[in-house]
């Protein structure tokens, strides 16, 4: 065991401001597969939320404890009807999945090309007060809104019972990006063509969801205290799209996104599934020392550290088929690797590359957590 | 040239009495041109999806005009494809179906969460040479890993070629399952596809 010198709450401090901690900070993403791991059903936790929260906490327990909480429970918090994401259809187990299965998006158009010129008209919360009903075949809004704040105040009561016994959860609101929202409300393909074919209405459309976006995510986190936005990214990346796509649509927003959660002395989390290599040089122009690239394993997480080195804290990245396919030892040379290669003068955080997977290895996870604990580097 | 332009040149060229085969053979080479331009990095996986689309929309046109003439005797390729059980997605793997069949592949589509026995069924019906699946959940590696199992199990592991791809996938998976070839490019799967029926046909000779 490294002799530890910080608290956990230090230490992630300290690699976001890129500087050299006790030890390497760790972290799995983990929610179905803490549910899993208690023989719980995913049904269970989706049905119970207390269940769903003492499975989390029972799991970091039961692996030793790490850095910070992915999330208390198997939700996003949400103020009701104030949607800092696309309300994409998501399948539960033990209702439209089998009990046990995991929950999935069912990727669906949610929105035709015609509320472009809506939205850009209304403003993002605005159309969704319209809109939700109409796109959810009929679900009143009020009855939604009702179910979100109350998973809202379960969140902050959560997050007070975490803290109390040395446990954060890494984030106080999330939200998607520009391009993450319309993908996820068009579907990737009719999003796609629209880029093509009408791409002013995307545009107008983008700038007229931009600040209520940013204005939703601070309002959660002005209840919820943890001064920690997550960005869900994914469709926006150079695994997609052209740069002069990315620089039209997603970055402009990006910037105005991290200024605005900067202004307010919140710590930014890009969560950068897909291969975002092509896109890693514009990061460099956002300020140092504030943001964190958390990477899936598809992006080059080396070649990240020679563009992002001494600028922006980066996370990741075990891969979620070594995690449910591969053994300790295999789990143990990667993340040593990582800790060479990209942890050892600070600014890095050791986590799964994107969610912890539900089938998971538990003695991987604890492997993983372990090396973090005990391996210093190669002198 | 967009979507509506392609669209319309097509019609006119089916209403001005063209070869429907001949038509199809043009859309064909474009494919295949958008497909290189991928492989050298000019063209995103965007300009993919956009070609895919126009490709799809036209092959519905001439459909009703080509089932007399084509056989699978024509195929570049026989392909079973799904997601496997445990995974509802499909977004990669209808992208990579369209731009297969744009090549001349034949493809039967059994959908996503597809039970592992519904694959083996599929090969025998149809004596597909290729399996391919896709997952971006890690429960589907189950799957897939028993679909192996069960290709083994029946004698058909050898003539089968299994391909995997999708978001989860990787060579570590690729080799802890068993399969034969894992990629996360379209123009990957076809070039990898292309290879083993190169191979079977030089067998054959």
């Amino acid at each position: 065991m490294i002799q530890e010198t910080m608290s956990r709450q230090e230490r992630f401090e300290v690699v976001v401001a890129l500087e050299k901690p006790d030890r390497v900070p760790v972290m799995p993403l983990m929610t179905a597969f803490a549910v899993r791991a208690q023989g719980l059903t995913q049904g269970e936790g989706w049905r119970e939320p207390e269940k769903g929260f003492r499975a989390m906490l029972d799991t970091f327990k039961d692996l030793g404890g790490f850095d910070k909480l992915y999330k208390p429970n198997l939700f996003w918090p949400m103020i009701g009807g104030r949607f800092c994401a696309t309300p994409v259809r998501v399948k539960i187990p033990g209702r439209q999945l089998p009990e046990d299965a995991l929950n999935q998006i069912d990727e669906r158009e949610l929105i035709s090309r015609e509320d472009y010129d809506k939205i850009a008209a209304v403003g993002w919360n605005t159309f969704w007060e319209e809109h939700y009903e109409i796109m959810s075949g009929g679900r009143p809004i009020e009855r939604l809104k009702t179910t979100q704040n109350r998973l809202l105040d379960e969140y902050i009561r959560e997050v007070e019972i975490c803290q109390s016994q040395d446990i954060y959860p890494l984030f106080g609101a999330y939200v998607d990006s520009s391009i993450m929202a319309y993908s996820m409300a068009r579907t990737l393909t009719q999003f796609t063509i629209d880029l093509y074919e009408v791409p002013d209405k995307v545009k107008a459309a983008m700038d007229a969801t931009c600040d209520d976006l940013i204005q939703n995510a601070l309002d959660v986190i002005a209840l919820t205290k943890i001064p920690l936005v997550f960005i869900v990214l994914e469709r926006g990346s150079g695994f997609y799209y052209r740069l002069d796509i990315f620089e039209q649509f997603e970055w402009p927003y990006l910037q105005r996104y991290v200024d605005a959660f900067i202004a307010e002395g919140l710590t930014v989390w890009f969560h950068f599934d897909t291969d975002w290599s092509l896109n890693l040089p514009y990061l460099k122009q956002l300020p140092k020392g504030k943001c964190i690239a958390d990477l899936d394993s598809t992006t080059d997480i080396f070649k990240a550290k020679e563009i992002l080195g001494g600028h922006m804290c980066i996370s990741g990245d075990v891969p979620a088929s070594l995690l449910t396919l591969g053994t300790p030892e295999d789990v143990r040379k990667y993340c040593q690797r990582l800790i060479d290669g990209v942890g050892r003068d600070g600014g890095f955080f050791l986590t799964t590359g994107c969610e912890c997977p539900v089938d998971a290895k538990f003695e991987n996870v604890k492997m993983m957590i372990e090396v973090a604990k005990t391996y210093k580097g190669k002198d | 040239m967009k979507r509506f332009e392609a669209i319309e040149a097509v019609k006119e060229a089916i209403n001005s009495g063209e070869d429907p085969f001949a038509i199809l053979t043009a859309c064909r080479e474009g494919m295949e041109e958008v497909g290189k331009r991928f492989e050298t990095g000019e063209f995103f996986l965007s300009e993919l999806i956009y070609s895919a689309e126009v490709f799809k929309q036209v092959s519905d046109i001439l459909e009703p005009r080509l089932l007399e003439g084509l056989s699978e005797a024509d195929s570049q390729g026989v392909l079973v494809f799904g997601t496997p059980l445990g995974d509802i997605h499909d977004l990669g793997k209808n992208l990579v179906i369209t731009v297969m069949r744009s090549q001349g592949f034949t493809i039967h589509d059994l959908g996503v969460d597809v039970p592992p026995q519904r694959f083996i069924d599929e090969i025998q019906r149809t004596d597909a040479p290729i399996l391919a699946m896709s997952a971006l959940i890690t429960p589907a590696f189950v799957s897939m890993k028993e679909v192996i199992s069960l290709l083994e199990e029946k004698g058909l592991r050898e003539r089968t070629f299994v391909i995997i791809g999708g978001g989860v996938t990787t060579e570590f998976a690729r080799k802890e399952l068993g399969a034969d070839a894992q990629t996360l490019d379209p123009t990957e799967a076809i070039q990898l596809c292309r290879a083993h029926m190169k191979s079977l046909d030089s067998l054959k000779a």
